[in-house]
């Protein structure tokens, strides 16, 4: 783990208030990107990522017991993710729900997942398996799924490939579900 | 997603264009009871939802990252010293005082 992030960790724990504060600012520093990135998977804009950020390193600081014993930067990110995220994440959607048809469980299931296998990994980890399992997909799979990491719409997919809007909906589904199973197996052996 | 009657593999579509442009109370809106249904009852959707949301982050958090981190420690600053202030208990003397009893005795 980097220096300035282990540091930071110890400071969190001092009992003087200032001394915490500044290492707050530290924690801050080193971590910012990485949860904000982790974040964004489940939101998809940085405004709420930001919101539910703040809340979550004020959490830390005034009880930062789930972070003593941390060896590594993945089992940082876990113990942020169950201890402190997990919460602002069911509850940033939770006012807005009450005119929803998805029940709460739905609701948190799609917003503040358990911790599956692919989310355990790091972000260097993530991009090496989806970029090999990527490489084992068929040519027009492929495309589908790269064109959209590109940003594109549906219909320019379907222009690209040569096909329907439907087709291509259809296409991506059952690309992305064979890549899910691709990436957990080749996560254990790996 | 004006139409209410989805099949799965369109939810998936709608929920992973939700995610990549940061709208995901949208799709929960559009959502109608027997989408709702539909979700909650595919193990398949729950799958590609999770794959769905690694490739959001792999393909798109890097337009998330904000340069100013400085802004945002103050944010953090500022949450902490609110929360400093509910949780540290008022000094005696500002609580009820003699002062106080006083204007209560002349009105």
């Amino acid at each position: 783990m980097d220096r300035r992030l282990r540091s930071a960790l110890k400071g969190l724990t001092d009992p003087d208030v200032e001394r915490r504060r500044r290492a707050m600012e530290r924690f801050v520093r080193a971590t910012f990107e990485t949860f904000l990135r982790y974040l964004y998977r489940y939101l998809g804009n940085e405004v709420d990522c930001e919101d539910v950020l703040e809340d979550v390193y004020a959490d830390i600081w005034e009880n930062p017991a789930h972070l003593r014993n941390i060896g590594n930067e993945r089992h940082l990110l876990r113990t942020v993710y169950l201890y402190y995220m997990r919460n602002y994440l069911r509850e940033i959607y939770r006012r807005r729900n009450r005119h929803l048809h998805l029940s709460q469980k739905g609701l948190q299931r799609l917003v503040s997942p358990d911790l599956g296998i692919l989310e355990m990994m790091s972000e260097a980890e993530l991009r090496e398996a989806l970029h090999r399992m990527l490489n084992k997909l068929k040519a027009r799979e492929r495309r589908a799924i790269e064109l959209w990491m590109e940003g594109m719409s549906n219909r320019a997919i379907a222009n690209e490939l040569k096909t329907t809007v439907d087709a291509v909906k259809m296409l991506k589904f059952r690309t992305i579900l064979k890549l899910k199973k691709l990436m957990v197996d080749y996560c254990p052996k790996n | 997603m004006s139409d209410t009657n989805r099949t799965i593999e369109k939810l998936l579509d709608d929920y992973m264009e939700a995610l990549r442009d940061g709208c995901l109370p949208t799709f929960l809106k559009s959502l109608s009871r027997q989408e709702a249904r539909l979700i909650e009852d595919s193990e398949e959707f729950w799958e590609a939802a999770q794959m769905a949301r690694v490739l959001n982050g792999a393909g798109f958090a890097d337009q998330a990252v904000t340069p100013n981190v400085g802004l945002f420690i103050s944010r953090v600053d500022a949450e902490i010293g609110s929360r400093l202030k509910k949780t540290t208990p008022l000094p005696r003397s500002k609580r009820g005082t003699g002062a106080r009893h006083a204007t209560k005795t002349i009105r």
